[in-house]
């Protein structure tokens, strides 16, 4: 049994089906990448494993989800919260409103559950350290940049030691800076954490997942590994290739790329496998 | 050809003791698509606010078409740029797709018939027919977008200033996006692209204006710019992939795979 099983998941907003018999599943600390097109329902199997859905009106028309074999609605909401987490595209509207620093942000979740102050204390202490936030945490959570506030959402939601965290296209408004920073303390997070990274480019999931899963107009058009992804037909249609790959399967049609060795998007790895064919420049 | 747009001695701070932007020259020509980067603060969307006329400089001067814009009603500037910006909900508000891209073309004056003929053909462009009755922010977040380009280009401005308007785009969208560029450009008009995606950048633009601590410190066709490593990290952005391929193989430059591809072809040993 996985830590977060997706069971045959049909699922519509209104007569449009948004996922199609989806079904996949997170073991405890995988690094997942849940990767589509605009309108393909990654936002949507985001907040289904993070069991936002259902509610209200929004049912499955066909399957759910369970973690650790139990479906969301049996789990109370303590258990809930320190099963999974979720830190959406725009962090500004998941703050909760009730809190004047960025510390009592974090410790506004745990501080929820009533745990006793000295737990509290150490949890929030590790969650500002992993997100390099200790310079802020007199700040208003409100007038953080943009960088800020997604750190500060992912402490809040560290906080409360969930089993997996689930983010929805992270980096999106990111600088390469601030992008490789957010990179950098993803590498630091617990190793047992699951990590499900839902994005619509290629560039940043393969940096922190080792495994993919591509949605296609709401189905699972592939479910493996980056070299795998990379060789996919659809995922030149929907991402278009990094220039690079693009150049290795162009090298690979032409007979040049050696049998056997897989396409990668990482320049150094294909200067390396194309250096011994290249003459050398006078 | 005359420069649609001008600037001469910008300088601009929301605070005038502290400047965002100084010293800023240069000129945009009718058919040139221009990519203004640099880092996260580094004073890129001010630049274009300077640009629209929303905002006006501390000193030096911005002209639009030959005329000090400092001197031009809103409405005159309107009828030279438009401006797609960062959030689409931020400058939509009519209640249809339809009625939004419509609005544009109606303020312009121009007749009935031209107007309906801006909508239709901005709608076939940017592939929005089958949602013309849909309020705008019921759409996902990559159409709302198209709405605003749709809005602004039936309007034809002369210079159209997009800010980030490739992020959160799959690729079939960005191929929209960039096959909307390529067309205005080949009608003439003048793009400016504010732009973190190095990619759309080596794809799209011809040059580059890179900015760094308020300052205007490249300004350099794409090819040059990217071939510099020294350029690109002083405006504190990534070479793209496919230059650090080619680079890591002797060659100084390639834009995109096709071409380091065929660039390296004769040094292929055994001609495989």
């Amino acid at each position: 049994m996985a830590l977060i099983d997706v069971d045959h998941l049909s699922f519509a907003y209104d007569a449009t089906p948004v996922l199609r018999d989806v079904s996949m599943s997170v073991e405890a600390g995988e690094k997942l990448a849940i990767l589509g097109g605009n309108g393909s329902g990654k936002s949507t199997l985001a907040q289904w494993i993070a069991g936002w859905l259902p509610r209200g009106t929004f049912a499955a028309s066909e399957g759910g989800v369970t973690v650790e074999g139990r479906p969301w609605a049996e789990l109370d909401a303590a258990t809930r919260a320190g099963s999974v987490q979720f830190v959406g595209q725009v962090p500004m509207q998941q703050l909760s409103g009730f809190a004047f620093t960025v510390l009592d942000e974090i410790a506004f979740g745990p501080g929820n559950l009533q745990l006793p102050e000295p737990e509290i204390r150490v949890r929030v202490a590790a969650a500002v350290e992993t997100c390099n936030l200790g310079h802020l945490l007199e700040r208003d959570p409100f007038s953080l940049s943009g960088g800020e506030q997604q750190r500060q959402s992912i402490a809040a939601a560290l906080a409360m030691q969930p089993r997996a965290l689930v983010l929805d296209e992270p980096t999106g408004n990111f600088d390469p800076e601030s992008r490789d920073a957010l990179l950098a303390q993803m590498e630091k997070l617990p190793a047992e954490l699951a990590i499900v990274w839902c994005d619509v480019t290629l560039g940043a999931a393969m940096a922190v997942a080792s495994r993919f899963v591509l949605l296609d107009e709401g189905r699972i058009a592939y479910d493996g590994d980056a070299a795998g992804l990379l060789a996919h037909p659809r995922t030149a249609q929907i991402f278009g290739l990094p220039a690079v790959a693009e150049a290795a399967l162009l090298w690979r049609a032409a007979g040049v790329w050696p049998e056997g060795v897989p396409i990668s998007a990482d320049p150094a790895r294909v200067a390396a496998v194309l250096r011994p064919m290249l003459e050398e420049v006078a | 050809m005359s420069p649609i747009l001008t600037l001469d001695g910008v300088r601009f701070g929301y605070d005038p003791a502290k400047p965002v932007l100084r010293d800023i020259s240069f000129s945009v020509r009718p058919g040139e698509v221009v990519a203004v980067v640099g880092r996260n603060g580094a004073g890129k969307s001010t630049l274009l606010r300077l640009l629209n006329g929303l905002l006006r400089p501390d000193a030096g001067t911005v002209g639009i078409a030959g005329r000090d814009a400092g001197k031009l009603k809103v409405s005159e500037i309107a009828a030279h740029i438009g401006t797609v910006f960062q959030a689409p909900e931020q400058q939509i508000f009519n209640a249809t797709v339809r009625s939004e891209i419509a609005f544009g073309p109606a303020q312009q004056g121009l007749s009935p018939e031209e107007q309906a003929l801006r909508l239709d053909e901005a709608v076939a462009r940017t592939g929005l027919g089958e949602v013309l009755d849909t309020h705008p922010l019921d759409l996902d977040s990559a159409m709302r977008r198209f709405v605003a380009v749709a809005s602004v280009i039936a309007c034809r401005p002369d210079l159209m200033l997009f800010d980030e308007a490739q992020r959160g785009l799959d690729a079939t969208r960005r191929l929209l996006l960039g096959g909307i560029i390529a067309e205005e450009k080949a009608a003439g008009r003048a793009i400016v692209l504010v732009c973190h995606d190095m990619d759309f950048v080596a794809a799209h633009a011809d040059r580059v204006l890179g900015l760094a601590e308020g300052r205007l410190a490249v300004d350099a066709p794409v090819q040059e710019f990217f071939a510099d490593a020294a350029a690109t990290r002083a405006v504190s952005v990534e070479q793209p992939g496919i230059v650090e391929l080619a680079q890591a193989l002797g060659q100084p430059v390639a834009l995109s795979a096709p071409e380091l591809v065929a660039a390296l072809e004769p040094r292929l040993k055994g001609g495989a």
